[in-house]
C-alpha cells in the first residue's frame, strides 16, 4: 500500500482500511511503509489519531513504529511526547525501544536524555553497541571528550566491540585539543587497534592523519606510502617491526597448537597417540628443518600434471637453496598408482625427508607442529588458509598470534596466478605471495606511528593484509 | 383552569424545543465530539474549536487521559523490580514489540531463558519457545476440530441405526501391543544383536540430548513393530545420566518393562570385537552388504554443530571396524548432511535385514538430501555415453572423456 501524502480523516482511513485484504494489521503494514518512504510525521499522526479514536488506545508496537518514524526525521518534541507517553503507560520499556529514544535524543539538544536513559537500560541488560555508539558520539559532538571516554571504556569493560564510527568520532572530535590526557587515549585507540589487528578505512585513516596534525605544537606530519618487501618505509626510512613472534607468545603458540588444534577434545579425531608419538619422534631425530611442505597440497597445484611430478617440481625448486626439507603425506602416496609414480618417489626421497602419515589423518596438524618444532627461521608450504585449524584455538589472543605467525611463515601463491604461470618455472609460483618479513600491524616507535588501512571499497579476506600505509613522523 | 394549563405546557415545550433542535444540530455539525465524549478534556477541546481542521495531536491526548484514572490507581510504582519479575516483564514487553516470544512461560523457562549466556542464545531460546507454543495450539484446535466432525459423524450414524456384521475380529491396539512384544522377547533371546553407544553426552548440548532421546524412541518402536526385530542393546549407559532422565520422561512407567538391553558395560566387553562394525558417516570404508553375523553399533549423537570424526575416533580407539553407508554410490546426492537420524538408521537397517535390497533400504533417506537413483552403476554408464558419442557426433574419444570427467568428478 502506498501511504498517503496528506493526512486524512478517519472516515478516509476507513475506506481505505476496508479495501485492505488483511484490515486486522491495515495499521501496522501502512505505518511500516511510511517508515520505508518517509512519509510527513503528520500523516502518520493522523493515522494513529484515527486509531486512538477507533480503539482508544494505541498498541505498543505501534508507538516504536511511529517513534522509528519521529527518529528517522529528527522530530525531537515527538520523540519528547511519545517517551512521555511510553513511560507512564508501560512500567519498562524494551531494547527496541530505548536504542530508538537513545538515538533520537542523542542527536538533538537534550542529548544528556539520552545518557539517562542509558543507565535506565544498563538496570536491565547490557545496552548495544548502537546505544553506545549514539551515547558516545552525542557526548564528543558537545566535547565532552572525558565523559565519552568513559562510555568507551566501560563499554570495553563490557566486552561490547565498538563500531569503527565510535573510535573514528573520537579522532574527528579531538581534532585541535589540547592535553596530554587526551592524547593518552586516543594513543589507547591506536593499541587497540594495533592488539585486535583491526585495519582502519580510508577515510577513518584520514581522520587519524587530520588529528595527528592538528595537535597544537606536536609537528606531527602524516604522508601515505607503500612499505617495501624489505619492511623500509620510504618515506622515514624506518624499519617496521619484523613478523617474529617473541620467545614466550612462539612457546605460548606452539603449546596451544599441540593441545588445542593436534589432541583437542580427542586425539583420535585426527591422528592416534601412536601415530603422533611415532611423528613426535621422527622430527625429533631430524631437527631443523627449513621448510616443511604440505605433500598433498603442493601435489594439485596444476591440474594437468601428475601429482608427484608436481610435487617432485617443487621439491626440487626448494631444494636448490640448499635447505632442509620436510615432505608430509598419506600412506597411500607410496602405492604405485598412475599419479604417484614409485621410481619419481624414490628420487624425491633422497632430496628430502619424508613422513607419511596414515589415510585417514589429518596432515596439517602435522605440518603445523613440524614448522612450529623447528624453530623460528622454519617457513611452511601450502595453498591451504588453514582456517580449521584456527578456528581450534580457543580463545582470540591466540588466535591473533596464529596469524601472525602464519602471515610470517607460509609461503603461498594466490590462484589467479596459476594460469599464467603455466609455461614458467615453478619457482615464480612462489614469488606470488611470500612470506612478510614485517608485521603489518599499527606500530609506533614513540617518535613516528605507522598505521596499515585499506580502502574503503576494497575487498578484503580475513587472511589478506593491506599494502597502503599511513607514516606519521615528529620533526 | 385546565384549558390555560394546557396552554402553559405548550409554551414550555415550544421554548424547550427550538433549543433541543439547536442542540441536535450542533451535535451533527460536529461529528466528531460524539465520538470522543470518552475522554472529558477533549469535550471541552472540541466543543470551543469551531474549525473542522483535523487534530493531528488528538491521540496524545487520548493516550494520556485514559492514563489519568489509571495513574491515580497506581501512583505508588515506582519499586525495584527484581530478577524472575522482572524477566518477565521484559518478556512481555517483547512480546508488545511483536518479536517471536511465547505468551505463557514457565518458571523453569524463565530460568532456563535468564542462564541463557548472550543476547542471541536468548532470542533463540524464546523463538524456539514461542513456536513449539503454536504448535501446540495448532495441535489442540486440530483435535477439537475432529472432535466435532467425529461427533456429528456419530449422530448421523445413530439416526440411520445401522449395525454391519463384521466377519473379522476386531484387532484393537492392546492386541497388537501383545504380538508386538511377543516377537520383541523373541528377539531378546534369538535376535540380532544392534548396540546403541550412549557414550556421547558430554559433546552434545541439552537440546541435542533430548532429540537423541526422542529419535531413538522412535527407532525402538519402529523396530517393535517390525517382523523380524533386533535385539537392542543401550551400551555405556549410565544411572542417572541425562540419557536416562530423558528417557524416564518420554517412557514414563513403560521403561522398565522396554524389551530390550540396557547396560553401562561397554560393546567391546559384551560381544568379541572381530564382530563390531561401527557405523559413522566419516569412515573410509563403505559398506557393501548387510551381514547378518555382524553386530553393528550406532552411535546415539545428534550432531548439530558439525563435530566431524567423533564417533570415528572411538572406534579408532577401541580398534574396531567401521562402515559408512554407500550413499554416494546408490544416490545422486544434492545438499545436507550424510549423517542420518538415528531411526532413519534404524529403518534402514531393518529393510536391509529383511531384504537385503539397498535401494529399498536408501528410500528411507529424506528425498530432500538427494535427486534420485544412481540407476546403473558409474563405469557402465560411462560405456554407454561412449558408444553414443562415436556413433553419433563422432567426437574424439579424448574429448568425451574430459566431458565425462567434468560430469562426474572423482572425489
Amino acid at each position: 500500500v502506498q501511504p498517503p501524502e496528506k493526512p486524512l480523516e478517519a472516515e478516509e482511513w476507513n475506506k481505505l482500511r476496508e479495501d485492505f485484504q488483511l484490515p486486522e494489521i491495515f495499521e501496522e503494514v501502512m505505518l511500516n511503509n511510511m517508515i520505508r518512504c518517509n512519509s510527513p510525521i503528520d500523516v502518520a499522526k493522523s493515522l494513529l489519531t484515527h486509531l486512538a479514536k477507533r480503539n482508544g488506545d494505541i498498541a505498543y508496537n505501534m508507538l516504536v513504529k511511529y517513534l522509528t518514524l519521529c527518529v528517522q526525521q529528527r522530530q525531537v518534541s515527538e520523540i519528547h511526547d511519545v517517551y512521555d507517553i511510553m513511560k507512564v503507560r508501560f512500567k519498562i520499556l524494551e531494547s527496541g525501544a530505548y536504542s530508538l529514544l537513545i538515538k533520537g535524543f542523542s542527536n538533538s539538544d537534550q542529548w544528556r536524555m539520552a545518557l539517562t536513559l542509558l543507565e535506565e537500560v544498563k538496570k536491565m541488560m547490557i545496552p548495544s553497541r548502537t546505544c553506545y555508539e549514539s551515547c558516545i558520539k552525542a557526548a564528543s559532538r558537545h566535547q565532552e571528550m572525558k565523559l565519552a571516554f568513559e562510555l568507551y571504556k566501560e563499554m570495553l569493560a563490557k566486552d561490547v566491540v565498538p563500531t569503527l564510527d565510535v573510535l573514528q568520532s573520537f579522532f574527528n572530535f579531538s581534532r585541535g585539543m589540547e592535553g596530554a590526557e587526551l592524547q593518552k587515549e586516543l594513543f589507547g585507540i591506536l593499541l587497540y587497534l594495533r592488539e585486535n589487528q583491526i585495519y582502519p578505512h580510508k577515510t577513518f585513516m584520514r581522520s587519524i592523519k587530520l588529528w595527528f596534525e592538528s595537535m597544537p605544537g606536536g609537528n606531527w606530519r602524516g604522508r601515505l606510502t607503500n612499505i617495501k618487501d624489505s619492511g623500509q618505509c620510504p618515506v622515514c626510512k624506518h624499519q617496521l617491526e619484523d613478523s617474529n613472534l617473541t620467545e614466550e607468545e612462539y612457546s605460548n603458540l606452539s603449546e596451544r597448537i599441540i593441545r588445542d588444534v593436534i589432541h583437542g577434545t580427542d586425539t583420535f579425531r585426527k591422528t592416534s597417540p601412536k601415530e603422533f608419538e611415532a611423528f613426535q619422534t621422527f622430527v625429533e631425530n631430524r631437527l631443523p628443518f627449513d621448510i616443511v611442505i604440505d605433500g598433498l597440497n603442493v601435489s594439485h597445484i596444476k591440474s594437468r600434471k601428475m601429482q608427484c611430478e608436481n610435487l617432485f617440481d617443487a621439491v626440487n625448486c626448494l631444494a636448490k637453496e640448499n635447505a632442509r626439507l620436510l615432505v608430509l603425506g598419506r600412506k597411500h602416496m607410496l602405492m604405485n598408482s598412475s599419479n604417484w609414480k614409485r621410481e619419481i618417489m624414490k628420487e624425491m626421497q633422497n632430496k628430502a625427508d619424508f613422513f607419511f602419515a596414515e589415510n585417514i589423518s589429518e596432515d596439517d596438524a602435522f605440518l603445523l607442529y613440524a614448522t612450529l618444532r623447528s624453530g623460528k627461521h622454519c617457513r611452511f608450504v601450502t595453498r591451504d588458509f588453514l582456517r580449521d585449524h584456527k578456528a581450534c584455538l580457543s580463545d582470540s589472543l591466540t588466535r591473533h598470534l596464529f596469524r601472525k605467525w602464519q602471515r610470517g611463515h607460509q609461503i603461498a601463491f594466490s590462484p589467479s596466478a596459476e594460469g599464467r604461470i603455466l609455461k614458467k618455472s615453478f619457482s615464480s609460483v612462489f614469488s606470488q605471495q611470500p612470506a612478510f618479513r614485517y608485521d603489518c600491524v599499527v606500530q609506533t616507535t614513540g617518535d613516528t606511528w605507522h598505521i596499515p588501512y585499506k580502502d574503503v571499497f576494497e575487498e578484503k579476506y580475513s587472511y589478506q593484509v593491506p599494502r597502503k600505509w599511513l607514516c606519521i613522523q615528529q620533526k | 383552569m385546565q384549558c390555560a394549563n394546557m396552554l402553559l405546557k405548550k409554551i414550555i415545550r415550544t421554548s424547550v424545543f427550538p433549543f433541543a433542535a439547536q442542540h441536535g444540530m450542533k451535535k451533527d455539525l460536529f461529528p466528531l465530539s460524539r465520538t470522543l465524549s470518552f475522554s472529558l478534556c477533549l469535550k471541552q477541546d472540541k466543543s470551543c474549536e469551531a474549525s473542522e481542521k483535523l487534530d493531528l495531536d488528538e491521540w496524545k491526548k487520548v493516550m494520556k487521559s485514559g492514563l489519568q484514572e489509571e495513574l491515580s490507581e497506581t501512583v505508588s510504582e515506582p519499586k525495584e523490580l527484581s530478577g524472575l519479575a522482572a524477566a518477565r516483564e521484559t518478556l512481555e514487553m517483547w512480546r508488545l514489540a511483536g518479536r517471536a516470544v511465547p505468551e505463557n512461560i514457565s518458571e523453569e523457562q524463565l530460568k532456563t531463558f535468564m542462564e541463557c549466556p548472550s543476547k542471541s542464545a536468548k532470542k533463540k531460546y524464546l523463538k524456539y519457545l514461542h513456536l513449539k507454543e503454536l504448535h501446540k495450539k495448532n495441535d489442540k484446535r486440530k483435535m477439537n476440530e475432529k472432535r466435532e466432525r467425529r461427533l456429528e459423524a456419530q449422530d448421523q450414524a445413530s439416526n440411520t441405526d445401522e449395525t454391519k456384521k463384521n466377519p473379522f475380529v476386531c484387532l484393537w491396539s492392546s492386541t497388537m501391543d501383545k504380538a508386538y512384544n511377543w516377537r520383541a522377547a523373541q528377539s531378546m533371546i534369538f535376535g540380532q544383536p544392534l548396540v546403541f553407544d550412549m557414550s556421547y553426552e558430554k559433546e552434545m548440548s541439552v537440546r541435542e540430548v533430548t532429540n537423541t532421546v526422542s529419535q531413538i524412541v522412535m527407532s525402538e518402536s519402529c523396530n517393535r513393530r517390525s517382523v523380524d526385530p533386533f535385539h537392542i542393546h543401550f551400551c555405556n549407559f549410565k544411572d542417572d545420566s541425562l540419557y536416562h532422565r530423558q528417557f524416564l520422561k518420554s517412557y514414563k512407567q513403560a521403561w522398565s518393562k522396554l524389551l530390550i538391553t540396557v547396560t553401562d558395560q561397554c560393546y567391546t566387553e559384551i560381544f568379541p570385537k572381530d564382530k563390531l562394525i561401527y557405523l559413522t558417516a566419516d569412515s573410509p570404508k563403505v559398506m557393501k552388504t548387510f551381514d547378518h553375523d555382524k553386530i553393528y553399533i550406532i552411535g546415539s549423537m545428534v550432531d548439530k554443530s558439525i563435530k566431524t570424526g567423533v564417533s570415528l575416533a572411538r572406534a579408532k580407539r577401541l580398534g574396531l571396524e567401521t562402515a559408512a553407508l554407500p550413499l554416494e554410490k546408490y544416490l545422486l546426492w544434492n545438499t545436507g548432511a550424510k549423517n542420518l537420524t538415528l531411526d532413519q538408521m534404524m529403518h534402514i537397517l531393518l529393510t536391509l535385514k529383511d531384504t537385503g535390497d539397498w535401494k529399498k533400504a536408501l528410500e528411507f533417506v529424506p528425498k530432500r538430501k538427494y535427486c534420485g537413483f544412481v540407476k546403473r552403476p558409474v563405469k557402465e554408464l560411462k560405456k554407454t555415453l561412449d558408444l553414443i558419442n562415436t556413433l553419433k557426433l563422432g567426437k574424439r574419444q579424448e574429448e568425451i572423456e574430459q566431458q565425462f570427467a567434468k560430469n562426474h568428478p572423482k572425489k
